[in-house]
């Protein structure tokens, strides 16, 4: 899942101090699951931005709407009959969907109010943790399903750097140490000789190395 | 006056209104029974009205009790009679004609609406509880009394005609006379309670004559919200806050001077612990709380963690020595208490500046004359006689016993016996009448689908209660203005009946599809305006109260501006919500009503026999090849009974009922389903083969384990065995025992330990049983028993009393320095240290018994509890719904549980249970459908993002993810409280009946005007 | 603003806090009328949306009354609702509200003194704060609702 956290009201509210009505778009995927940007996150935000605008003596117009899946053109489609009678679009989406509702209504300007942050897993409720890194060359069959890249500060492959102490990353101790976790599975699974295999240097085209990226299923592709 | 109601309507009747007599009349009435509930008092509740929290939960009193006395008066099954005692009873089970005498109240209970005036104006005239709450701030009882009406004592009257003239109902019955009442009844329930001991009569304590010695339950009044202090903790002498704080455990109790009994009341240890507790959570270091005691009887479940708690969180000091007496201090008030240490010697003398005496309780001298009245016999401490295998039986058919009546005990253990006595009671009610139901006829529901609202208003005055203290007038005025209100008017005493026929009237005349009541609280008159406007064809959810009587006119007397203004805030309010809400419909089910009890052990047979009984399909089925559980291996109890011989009876007896399928060799293997409507899957006998059974509610009576942890040689040397292999012994090889010259028994193995953290609560009663039967076979023999704190709670002291008599030694052990246990040939050595001699001590044994307990049969309950959705304690043992107001239901709707599997606990115990589970299985199916109301979460499934935020967030693990990819929440299930509804990110959950539109309405109603 | 009389929204769990606030009434304990109450079967039901709109709507302050800790009638949702209130307070420091303007309180249906000594300081606390800043919108925003 993508996950995101909402941006510090001020930069929002920056961003439409000159407007007078407003579209405020939520997601009903990714962004509902981490809290960030569903019906819910939408309405507080709708709260919130007019009771700053009231606070300052001024209005403003908020139509709130949630969207199934920002990141389809399909459902990006719903938003036409309203976005001529407002002045600015706000997205709780993601990046993907803020820049979906950007490319069918070139002519609006659009807002994001959510940083987007990772791919990640909830570990319990309330807590998400970026798990994938989406490099595009997954190597979990070979660290005992656990990702160096996305998991390791510095992305090391073949063992942790001298900053590992008592099994925490040197960045934080709130972070594991990602080579003391891939170890314990190892010896869990009783292939600890695996540990000595040298992961060989890794291709980062597949990353952003090449450029942006794309999937094309050409079965699909219309 | 003499009334004689010759109506040959069954009922039973229950005698005393404390916890134990409500709690056995709402188990019958839930169970569609007629009850006749009397009580001597003006308003029901007895003890645990006064008291300020209870153990084990902590919790208020008045929170969990209150909802239930006010539900206990509104059932219809139920007729209350106060001021009421026995006088006579003729005749036998099944048909009793019982005389009742009650005293003038001089006040009309219809007419009464407790507001107050007579006692503002001559509050000598009105009633008080003497003692406790002489200066408690209302005079009812506690302030949510049943039946919530005053009392008038006219002889303290001088202005009587004054008096009726001060009441605006009209209530007052200056001329009101004592009444006898005859009724025909099939069944007695005794649950008149006890007293508590008044050791004013222990001179060497000195209560009554120094000011700050109080006994247990005044300090509860000192520290209760609704108390003479209003909840501050101070010290009668100066009103000032105590820093010290002692209690003296068994004030009265276990000991053999004059005025003391010999019994233990079970409930003194906790309740000290329970308000040292309270004490330090509320004060912290600012107070110091030491408790003097002999032995700590923390037997109950998960009660011995209480203790720990207590000592290990709390600080509180523990000092185990019984002192003598208290000293006051000159001129302070302070007390002085001297007291021994075994670790020291010499005496240590402290002060205090609060004692607390931890009384017991006393059969009240009432009682014998009671028993008198309807010839029943009371045992040697003037407690109601029952037998082994009828716990809640007295010696007399037809009238059963629940409560302190029958022996000193905490409200866990009343409640499971008022259900029993429920259960025992129900027997003698004919079968086919006590089914009769009287349906009421309503009017079909019109629709209002699709109509723009269209709201009545109507606000009482309620005598002066409202009317008084703000302008009735002007808030009907305003009320007109609001939207969608077509009609607005003044009501007098709204829940009259010329009142409620009015408004029903109104709906009709102007096609109302909506109601406004400004009046008192939803919480007490919220389902009799639902019940007036169902009657008169509207959906019951479509009104809504404001409660402009407890929540505007009595907080804001002082300003009958502001009392206005803010009643016609509340009614604007309650006419925006009302207007947004929407019918909605009770959730029902229809009623299997077989039975599935799982489990063949004592609790088992006794619950499929007791329901079979009662005309219910039951299936027993067993994990094991054999019925009688671990009480087929127990010889006998404490009392001498032959136990064998008891359960091969008892076996035969469910193996020939034709109601009853036992299945052997069954484990459970699914589950699905809910209360009526249960089916659950079987894998049976050596072949296991599948079966599933349907059923409508499910009875766990699992059981538990006899441990047998490898400790003190056990099962390594021939000498050492457990108290059960000891029992076995002790009936067939008694030439054996005889040559035995010294056995030792150890407490406590493997219980009260880092693993096994509870106590076993049997071991102490079940080493005396096995002491006094080898002194009985070889009264030459010398026995020690080495124990940590003896827990022989309620009547079992006399044994242990019995015991120390006939020459046991019990020597007490530290759990840091058990005793050790060495081979010597044969017999084995036993070394521990003698606490008072203060020296090591070893004694060579021919046998060492072991006193191993009960643990939960872990695997058992896990299993169940995860096929089941069942919580469980942390040791293993099922956890029930709420400990003290539901302690055999448990926390799935209709599932039901007794026995060991709840805790360990001894036969007798175990049979309790077992009725009362039979009881309470009988209420859930009584009904053919389950109403489960309308307040329950639902779901717009097309918004649900699956986000799993309210299967996390429900309290009670309803919500899952459907094969639609969306969350599904069972109403069968669901409990009410919206909490999914808040967490929800996608708001796709909404809950009935407090959806978000009507109350975002209620605030856009309250707040329009402010601009 | 010598005149001014907070307007507060007082949302109540059924068992307890409601249950207070009507046993103040039987105990004719007076508290201030500014107090208005809503009630909900448990705190644990009270939206952050609830909070935001009260405040929004204009309201001066918000309670949210639930059960003692430890003591939901629903097992946990006055500990939600408790975590509820601190993250809009939170909300509210960001659009320079002052987060006192809503709190938190729990206490057991018994507990009718203590309701109304809460319901008075709470009152006190959001009287010495003055009016909910929002209020300077609320013109504008009602013209601009009468537009529309």
């Amino acid at each position: 899942m993508i996950t995101a956290e909402r941006k510090p009201l001020a930069e929002i509210i920056d961003s439409i101090d000159a407007y007078k009505r407003i579209l405020l778009v939520g997601c009903n995927e990714c962004v509902t699951v981490c809290a960030a940007g569903g019906r819910k996150e939408v309405a507080t935000l709708a709260s919130a931005l007019q009771m700053d605008f009231m606070k300052r003596g001024k209005h403003i117009d908020i139509r709130e709407m949630t969207l199934e899946r920002q990141c389809d053109p399909e459902y990006v489609e719903q938003l036409a009959p309203y976005i001529d009678q407002v002045d600015a679009v706000i997205s709780m989406a993601c990046g993907c969907g803020v820049q979906e509702v950007v490319r069918r209504f070139k002519a609006k300007r659009v807002y994001p109010a959510v940083n987007t942050k990772f791919m990640g897993a909830s570990e319990r409720p309330g807590v998400w943790a970026e798990r994938c890194h989406g490099c595009g060359n997954c190597l979990l069959g070979l660290t005992g399903g656990i990702c160096p890249i996305a998991r390791c500060s510095k992305s090391l492959m073949n063992g942790p750097c001298g900053g590992s102490s008592k099994g925490k990353c040197e960045v934080s101790s709130e972070i594991d140490c990602v080579w003391q976790l891939i170890w314990d599975r190892l010896k869990e699974l009783g292939i600890q000789d695996r540990y000595e295999d040298v992961i060989m240097a890794k291709d980062w085209s597949t990353e952003r190395g090449g450029g942006p990226r794309k999937i094309v299923r050409e079965d699909l592709a219309q | 006056m003499i009334d004689h109601n010759t109506d040959p309507q069954q009922r039973v009747l229950v005698i005393g209104g404390g916890v134990a007599g409500i709690k056995a009349a709402m188990d019958l009435s839930e169970a569609r029974k007629n009850v006749l509930l009397v009580d001597k008092a003006a308003a029901i509740g007895g003890l645990m009205t006064q008291l300020d929290r209870t153990f084990p939960t902590n919790n208020c009193d008045l929170c969990t009790i209150s909802p239930r006395l006010s539900a206990g008066a509104r059932q219809q099954h139920i007729e209350l009679m106060p001021m009421t005692q026995v006088t006579a009873l003729e005749g036998e089970a099944g048909n009793f004609t019982v005389t009742l005498t009650s005293a003038p109240r001089y006040i009309d209970l219809e007419k009464c609406t407790a507001c107050g005036e007579c006692h503002k104006k001559y509050p000598e005239c009105v009633r008080f509880t003497p003692g406790l709450d002489h200066r408690a701030p209302t005079c009812m009882r506690y302030p949510q009394a049943t039946p919530q009406a005053f009392s008038i004592d006219m002889a303290a009257c001088k202005d009587v005609e004054g008096l009726v003239k001060v009441c605006p109902a009209g209530a007052i019955i200056p001329n009101d006379t004592e009444q006898q009442h005859t009724r025909f009844v099939s069944a007695v329930i005794l649950a008149a309670g006890a007293e508590l001991f008044a050791p004013g009569k222990l001179d060497h304590f000195g209560h009554g004559r120094y000011p700050n010695v109080v006994t247990g339950l005044e300090y509860e009044r000192i520290m209760s919200a609704s108390g003479p202090t209003l909840g501050e903790l101070v010290r009668p002498s100066d009103q000032k806050q105590p820093k010290r704080v002692a209690w003296i455990q068994c004030a009265g109790s276990r000991g053999i001077n004059r005025e003391d009994v010999s019994y233990c009341s079970s409930v003194c240890c906790m309740y000290a612990l329970k308000e040292a507790i309270v004490t330090k959570e509320r004060f912290k270091d600012d107070i110091e709380t030491t408790i003097f005691y002999m032995d700590m009887r923390t037997f109950g479940k998960d009660y011995e963690a209480y203790y720990q708690r207590a000592k290990d969180r709390y600080g509180i000091r523990l000092v185990r020595c019984r002192p003598h007496s208290i000293i006051p201090a000159a001129q302070t008030q302070d007390l002085q208490i001297s007291y021994a240490k075994d670790e020291e010697s010499g005496l240590i003398t402290e002060e205090f500046d609060m004692v607390v005496l931890s009384t017991g309780f006393r059969p009240a001298e009432a009682t014998k004359q009671l028993a008198k009245t309807l010839g029943i016999e009371l045992n040697v401490h003037h407690f109601t006689k029952s037998g082994s295998f009828e716990p809640v039986g007295t010696t007399k058919p037809g009238i059963y016993v629940c409560g302190v009546l029958e022996s000193p005990k905490d409200i866990p253990e009343t409640m499971v016996q008022a259900s029993a006595a429920a259960c025992m009671a129900a027997k003698h009610l004919a079968k086919g009448e006590a089914a009769v139901e009287i349906e009421d006829e309503y009017p079909p529901e019109r629709d209002v689908y699709g109509e723009a609202p269209r709201i009545g208003v109507f606000v009482c005055d309620c005598g002066q209660n409202i009317g008084g203290a703000l302008d009735v007038d002007a808030v009907v005025a305003e009320a007109k203005k609001y939207p969608h209100v077509m009609l607005a008017e003044m009501s007098g005493h709204g829940c009259g009946k010329d009142a409620l026929e009015r408004i029903q009237q109104a709906i009709k005349e102007h096609n109302l599809n909506r109601v406004v009541v400004g009046a008192c609280s939803p919480r007490t008159h919220e389902g009799l305006f639902q019940e007036t406007i169902r009657r008169a064809g509207l959906n019951k959810y479509l009104v809504e109260i404001a409660n402009i009587r407890d929540q505007s006119a009595w907080v804001h007397s002082g300003s009958r501006e502001l009392a206005t203004a803010k009643a016609k805030q509340l009614v604007r309010m309650a006419v925006a919500g009302v207007a947004k809400s929407g019918p909605l419909k009770d959730h029902q089910l229809p009623m299997n009503t077989d039975v599935l009890v799982l489990g063949g052990g004592v609790a088992g047979l006794n619950s499929a026999l007791e329901l079979a009984d009662k005309g219910f399909k039951v299936v027993l089925a067993e994990r094991t090849g054999r019925l009688g559980g671990l009480a087929a291996i127990v010889r006998r109890n404490l009392e001498g009974d032959d136990v064998q011989a008891y359960v091969r009876q008892l076996v035969a007896k469910v193996q020939s009922h034709s109601l009853i399928e036992v299945v052997t060799n069954a484990i459970v293997v699914d589950h699905s389903g809910m209360p009526g409507k249960f089916t659950t899957g079987f894998q049976i006998g050596p072949r296991m083969y599948y079966r599933q059974i349907e059923h409508g509610a499910t009875v766990l009576a699992t059981g538990s384990l006899a441990n047998r942890p490898k400790q003190y040689l056990l099962d390594r040397h021939k000498a050492v065995l457990t108290q059960l292999d000891l029992d076995g012994v002790l009936e067939d090889q008694p030439a054996q025992v005889k040559e035995w010259q010294t056995v030792v028994m150890i407490q406590c193995v493997g219980s009260r330990t880092p693993e096994n953290p509870n106590c076993s609560r049997i071991c102490c009663q079940t080493a005396i049983k096995n002491a006094l039967r080898l002194l009985d076979l070889n009264p030459e023999m010398r026995l020690f028993v080495l124990y940590r704190d003896m827990r022989t709670y309620g009547f079992s002291e006399d044994a242990y009393i019995e015991a120390r008599r006939r020459g046991v030694i019990f020597v007490r052990y530290a759990p840091e320095t058990p005793p050790q246990v060495a081979e010597a040939g044969n017999q084995v050595t036993v070394s521990f240290t003698d606490p008072i001699l203060r020296r090591p001590v070893e004694v060579t044994a021919d046998r060492l018994a072991l006193s191993t307990g009960l643990i939960a049969d872990e695997e058992t309950t896990e299993d169940l509890a995860a096929i089941f959705h069942l919580q469980r304690t942390e040791d293993g043992h099922f956890l029930e719904e709420h400990v003290k107001l539901k302690p055999v239901d448990m926390s799935v709707p209709g599932f039901f549980m007794a026995g060991s599997a709840h805790s360990p606990r001894n036969i007798r115990e175990s049979i309790t249970q077992a009725q009362a589970v039979a009881g309470r299985v009988q209420s859930l199916l009584a009904q053919k459908t389950i109403n489960l109301g309308a307040v329950v979460a639902r779901v717009e499934g097309e918004k649900c993002a699956t986000c799993l935020a309210c299967v996390r967030a429900c309290p009670y693990n309803v919500p899952f993810i459907n094969e639609n990819r969306q969350s599904e929440i069972d109403p069968a299930k669901c409990h009410g409280c919206g909490v999914c509804a808040a967490e929800c990110p996608a708001k796709a959950i909404q809950l009935c009946h407090f959806e978000d539109e009507p109350i975002l309405a209620k605030l856009e109603g309250l707040l329009e005007r402010i601009a | 603003m010598e005149n001014f009389e907070p307007v507060i929204v007082a949302f109540c769990c059924h068992y307890c806090a409601y249950t207070a606030a009507d046993m103040a009434g039987s105990m004719r304990l007076s508290y201030p009328a500014n107090v208005k109450i809503v009630r909900v079967p448990c705190s644990g039901k009270v939206d952050t949306i609830h909070m935001m709109k009260a405040l929004e709507k204009g309201a001066d302050g918000v309670m949210v009354a639930g059960c003692l800790e430890g003591d939901c009638h629903f097992k946990s949702g006055n500990t939600k609702a408790a975590r509820r209130v601190v993250f809009v307070k939170k909300l509210l420091e960001e659009i320079g509200i002052e987060a006192e303007r809503l709190a938190m309180f729990t206490m057991s249906a018994g507990m009718g003194t203590r309701f109304a000594q809460v319901a008075g300081e709470f009152t006190e606390q959001i009287r010495k704060l003055g009016p909910n800043p929002v209020r300077a919108g609320l013109k504008a925003r009602k013209a601009a609702e009468k537009v529309a």
